[in-house]
């Protein structure tokens, strides 16, 4: 994965400002880093090795730094100066490092959702969208570490480790040597082991993912062993699946530590190196005891913000995989452009379904195959047949939201008025403004955020009292009586009688008598597995006058 | 044995709370390390492997500034010899200590997150009956598997850098201290306070965010399910700008409650800096002034002065550490709100008065001993006289009489939330009549009969993650492959079955097979079928039981009166109850008719 994807910076509008004060403040606290060296180096050589001589060992570096600052009450006041600057780029850091955060996760999320509630109901069908809302709310949370640490550290990493380099070539041009030779070092191991290791840890990534996923579905299955008197046994299971999840973890994580591992040898090594390096030619007094000790205390500033990256990028890669899910998804086309010529008026016309197929998800079968009927103002018609027939499918073609794979909806001619068509396979009228004058009731109604305490019966109560009092020309509610009791069954049935007395076009998917009982027809609503087998049989019936 | 609602609240105070192991939540480490059955051994390893590590580092630093100050004073090169591969040395030992740590300390937590996942079943399976059966499956993915996690996290990222934290400072204390005490006691401060203050901090950073963030979080879940589920339902009724303003609103909700809790974690980062610092200047000027009076020589005086720039590295792990503890601590209360006896509920005891595990097993294996001799025979006559069922402290459902005979079949219907599935409970033995007696061939029906005489398929039954044929053997381990084959022809999955290439090894669920609605009604009705029990308890909840479904529930059931087995039928479709001999109807909740 890479540590920057550019589709993220791409997107991340109003937080833009936030990061770029990260990277401003970065640049403060890396001068802070040298200087703190430069002061600490200034004030103890002298005291470490009395009768040093006045002159200055620093090269241009010694600009930064005032030979003055020797003296230890002008070094103290130095010192106490450059750490009031670290811990205010610190607090502003992460301040600025949260803020950017918690922006851009709300940009994402926003336009993650828009994109998902404009996919329409299929896509809603197939079960995504609740994975969806995972991805935009928990899944995108985890670009929080993402920012707060992981970006802070990158920056650093890019800005304290070349500044301290140069400044350690002024000073010494050996410890510069080694740690030239030794820094590239770092990525070039950490690309081989990744690479020599990627296939073990997906490989034992899926095996840990499926034996932690077989142990917490045998506890959780535990009611059901205990109603059929079966829940003796599978304690011993629990602890198999745990043992051999431990050790397929312990496999990967004795490869994954290994990248840690290399990282800290050759930090580490490449300071003591430099310390001894230094030491002796120290002794052989080659080198000033002020330009050692600078860059004794300059080398593992080198180091430390690559080690900090390697350490922050496994909290990080977490928010960078759901974001990169998010633009998988952003990228996915939107089906169904609203199209076309302004939708006619429904009331007081005719609806019919001519030959009307639409295929399923997977794309193996229609459901409906082949459905044909028409439904007059006055008229409740009942559609029926098993589960994953094609009911609901049917019902949300008349609503407009579904576009047909084969037929059509639409409206018979009229006096005055013409015949038209909803949708075809090529599309025609406006579905929004379909939409809009339909009272659709689909299965499981939702009623918006303020609805989502109310149980189910109760919303469905709603949904249908709103559909019911919605004037709408058109009902199209999908087993309205699912889940009420008998007396609420019978309401629904004589108030679904009385919208289409009083005009209405109503159509109901359902399998209760009570509604067929009320019916003046009922369709018959069958699949056909076979999407190619040429035209479909006639795959509607009507089955009652 | 006759168990009233007096019985079992008894029950409680005697071995319910306490018996078990009286720990709600985990109190301390020792604690946490007794539930996880972790040895102070191994976390005493994996401190040891992790100080050696960071100590490396800090002892690296205060041997290099020897080192350098000691060479400035052009001694002979055999003088530094010892220092140089010293120094060397702790370069290559704190990598290698590191991955040792860490090795040991993930193997620990994962041990124990197996050991306390084990336990956790053992012990929620020893509960009483009512109680296990009415757990839902949500809640227990939820406790035992990232909560579980939860607590595990607690060796590797709390308690083990906790540990590693005290040895180093004590460490680095005694490093600065033995050169000059004064400056010793300086840092020592400074580290106690770099401890303490940033890690509380974090501590209220995290209560804002579980508190005020995790309500905004849970708002923003909602719209965005609302706006994204409910899509094509808020086109038809225009209501998209309205369920998108409600997200947009939560979001910006969200963000404030961010910035709340980034304002203590800040502030916990610059205060860490902060203390590193002052301790960092206290040494410097303690070590200049005692080299320029003479109480110290130059290398003493570089330990004492640079040895604090590494000193800090542990205790800035502290905040992380007191963050996952904090964690650990709401997940263990949750794990064991679950795991222990809640108030209503007691581990039931069984007969022979099981206190320890063994005995316990022995009890249950007895008495599915006992029931085995009832198994192929004809079904024992349950006898309900005057029931009337609750969970206790509920309002009782109004009073049923009923006698089913071997093969008989009893309807149960009424609508939702009137107490059809108490009534199961109270038939299987699970939950105590609030009134009434239910008896088993003469005799009071109890818990041990769940599952042995009375088994109960539950409307949410679970289909477990593993081959069909495994499925099946969740009713009986011995159902051989024809077995199988001809109970799911007998509930009409017979061209699903052909349609599944791996057959009766398919998985199913999870990374397998998904089961539509109807088709897992159906694999659970060929379970029946295989299940031995002579009464079977089937909760069927009608909603959106298709023809199919409808007639291969009506087979079955002819064919285990045909057996004389008994069935108990709880439905909501009129339509089913065409097999049924007998109906109680527990009525319609509150409303006339």
């Amino acid at each position: 994965m890479k540590p920057v994807d550019p589709r993220l910076w791409s997107r991340i509008g109003s937080a833009r400002r936030y990061v770029l004060a990260i990277a401003g403040l970065a640049v403060v606290g890396a001068l802070t880093v040298l200087v703190q060296a430069l002061v600490l180096a200034r004030m103890l050589a002298p005291a470490l090795l009395p009768g040093t001589s006045p002159e200055d060992s620093f090269g241009w570096v010694g600009a930064l730094v005032p030979v003055g600052v020797r003296s230890p009450g002008v070094g103290l006041v130095w010192l106490a100066g450059i750490i009031g600057v670290r811990i205010a780029v610190t607090w502003l850091t992460e301040r600025a490092a949260h803020r950017a955060g918690s922006r851009v996760i709300s940009v994402l999320r926003e336009d993650v959702i828009d994109h998902a509630a404009a996919m329409g109901p299929r896509w809603v069908a197939s079960g995504r969208g609740v994975d969806v809302v995972a991805l935009a709310t928990t899944g995108l949370n985890g670009l929080m570490p993402y920012f707060v640490r992981y970006v802070p550290a990158l920056i650093s990493a890019a800005t304290i480790t070349p500044l301290a380099l140069v400044l350690v070539l002024d000073l010494d041009l050996t410890s510069a040597v080694i740690a030239l030779v030794t820094l590239p070092l770092i990525p070039l191991f950490m690309v081989l082991i990744g690479r020599m290791t990627a296939e073990r840890s997906q490989r034992s990534l899926v095996a840990m993912q499926r034996l932690r996923g077989r142990m917490l579905d045998l506890i959780s299955g535990l009611p059901t062993l205990r109603a059929l008197g079966r829940s003796q046994g599978p304690a011993e299971r629990v602890r198999e699946f745990g043992d051999a999840h431990r050790l397929a973890t312990m496999g990967a994580l004795r490869v994954a530590f290994l990248s840690g591992l290399v990282l800290e040898l050759l930090t580490t090594l490449s300071v003591a190196l430099i310390a001894v390096s230094m030491g002796f030619r120290l002794a052989a007094g080659n080198i000033g005891l002020e330009t050692a000790l600078a860059v004794l205390i300059l080398a593992p500033e080198v180091y430390l913000p690559l080690r900090n990256v390697g350490s922050h990028f496994h909290a990080a890669s977490d928010g960078l995989a759901a974001a990169a899910a998010a633009f998988a998804l952003l990228d996915e086309p939107l089906p169904h452009p609203s199209s076309g010529a302004a939708a006619p008026s429904l009331a007081g016309r005719t609806l019919l379904a001519s030959g009307l197929g639409i295929e399923t998800p997977d794309g193996s079968a229609l459901a409906p195959a082949s459905l044909t009927f028409v439904a007059s103002p006055g008229e409740v018609v009942a559609l029926v047949g098993a589960n994953g027939e094609g009911k609901s499918t049917a019902l949300m073609a008349m609503a407009g939201l579904l576009p047909p794979s084969r037929g059509a909806v639409g409206l018979a001619a009229a006096t005055g008025a013409p015949a038209s068509t909803l949708a075809t396979p090529d599309g025609s009228v406006d579905t929004a403004e379909w939409s809009a004058q339909v009272a659709w009731v689909p299965q499981r109604p939702d009623l918006g955020p303020s609805a989502r305490t109310l149980s189910l019966g109760q919303r469905q109560r709603l949904a249908l009292e709103r559909a019911f009092s919605s004037g709408r020309p058109v009902l199209l509610l999908d087993e309205p009586t699912a889940h009420l009791d008998p007396p609420a069954r019978a309401e629904v049935a004589s108030r679904a009688r009385a919208a289409a007395d009083a005009g209405a076009v109503v159509i109901i998917a359902t399998h209760d008598d009570a509604i067929r009982a009320i019916a003046n027809r009922v369709v018959a609503v069958s699949s056909n597995s076979t999407v190619s087998s040429g035209a479909p049989a006639d795959g509607a019936t009507e089955v009652a006058p | 044995m006759t168990r009233g609602v007096r019985g079992v609240r008894g029950t409680r105070g005697v071995r319910g709370v306490r018996g078990v192991r009286g720990v709600r939540g985990v109190r301390g480490v020792r604690g946490l390390l007794g539930e996880l059955e972790i040895s102070w051994r191994t976390i005493a390893l994996a401190i040891a492997a992790g100080s050696a590590a960071l100590g490396s580092a800090v002892l690296l630093g205060a041997t290099s500034a020897w080192l350098i100050a000691r060479a400035a004073q052009m001694p002979s090169p055999a003088d530094l010899a010892i220092a140089a591969v010293i120094v060397r040395t702790l370069g290559i030992s704190r990598g290698a200590f590191r991955y040792a740590e860490r090795l040991v300390s993930h193997d620990a937590a994962l041990r124990g997150m197996t050991n306390l996942r084990a336990r956790a079943y053992e012990r929620l399976e020893r509960y009483g009956t009512a109680r296990v059966l009415s757990l839902h499956r949500g809640d227990i993915v939820a406790r035992t598997g990232p909560d579980v996690d939860a607590l595990g996290d607690a060796v590797s990222r709390s308690i083990v850098p906790a540990g590693i934290a005290v040895v180093v400072s004590a460490l680095s204390v005694v490093v600065v201290g033995s050169q000059d005490a004064r400056a010793g006691l300086a840092l020592a401060a400074a580290l106690t306070a770099a401890a303490i203050v940033p890690a509380a901090l974090t501590v209220r950073s995290l209560r804002v965010t579980q508190e005020r963030g995790a309500r905004a979080d849970a708002a923003a879940t909602i719209a965005a399910l609302s706006l994204v589920e409910a899509g094509p339902e808020h086109r038809v009724w225009g209501t998209t700008d309205e369920a998108r303003a409600a997200l947009v609103a939560a979001d910006r909700e969200v963000e404030r409650a961010r910035d709340a809790a980034a304002r203590p974690a800040a502030l916990a980062a610059a205060l860490q800096v902060a203390f590193a610092g002052l301790g960092l200047g206290a040494a410097v000027a303690i070590g200049i002034a005692a080299a320029r009076a003479g109480g110290l020589d130059g290398p003493a005086a570089a330990v004492v002065a640079l040895t604090p720039l590494g000193a800090f590295e542990a205790v800035a792990a502290l905040p992380a550490a007191a963050a996952q503890w904090y964690r650990t601590r709401a997940a263990a209360e949750r794990v064991f709100h679950l795991v222990e006896p809640a108030e209503a509920f007691a581990p039931e005891p069984r007969p022979g008065g099981a206190g320890d595990d063994a005995a316990g097993h022995d009890a249950a294996s007895r008495a599915s001993r006992s029931h085995a001799t009832q198994r192929n025979g004809a079904a024992p006559t349950l006898v309900l006289t005057d029931l009337s069922v609750a969970w206790p402290g509920a309002t009782p459902t109004p009073p049923v009489s009923a006698v089913i005979a071997p093969g008989g079949v009893l309807g149960v219907v009424g609508a939702s939330g009137v107490g059809k599935t108490t009534l199961l409970l109270t038939l299987a033995g699970a939950l105590a009549p609030a009134a009434g007696t239910v008896t088993i061939g003469g005799r009071p029906i109890d818990g041990d009969d769940t599952g042995g005489v009375v088994a109960m398929t539950a409307e949410d039954a679970h289909v477990f993650g593993t081959t069909i044929l495994e499925n099946l053997r969740v009713a009986r381990g011995d159902v051989t492959v024809d077995e199988a084959r001809e109970a799911l022809v007998s509930v009409g999955l017979a061209p699903w079955l052909a349609a599944q290439a791996a057959g009766l090894d398919t998985e199913l669920g999870s990374g397998g097979l998904t089961v539509s609605g109807g088709e897992r009604r159906r694999l659970l009705l060929a379970r029946v079928a295989l299940h031995p029990a002579p009464i079977h308890l089937i909760d069927e909840g009608a909603e959106h039981l298709d023809p199919e479904g409808a007639d291969a529930l009506r087979a079955l059931v002819r064919r285990r009166s045909a057996a004389r087995h008994s069935t108990i039928l709880v439905t909501h479709d009129p339509s089913l109850l065409d097999v049924v001999d007998t109906v109680i109807d527990l009525g319609p909740e509150t409303e006339e008719p």
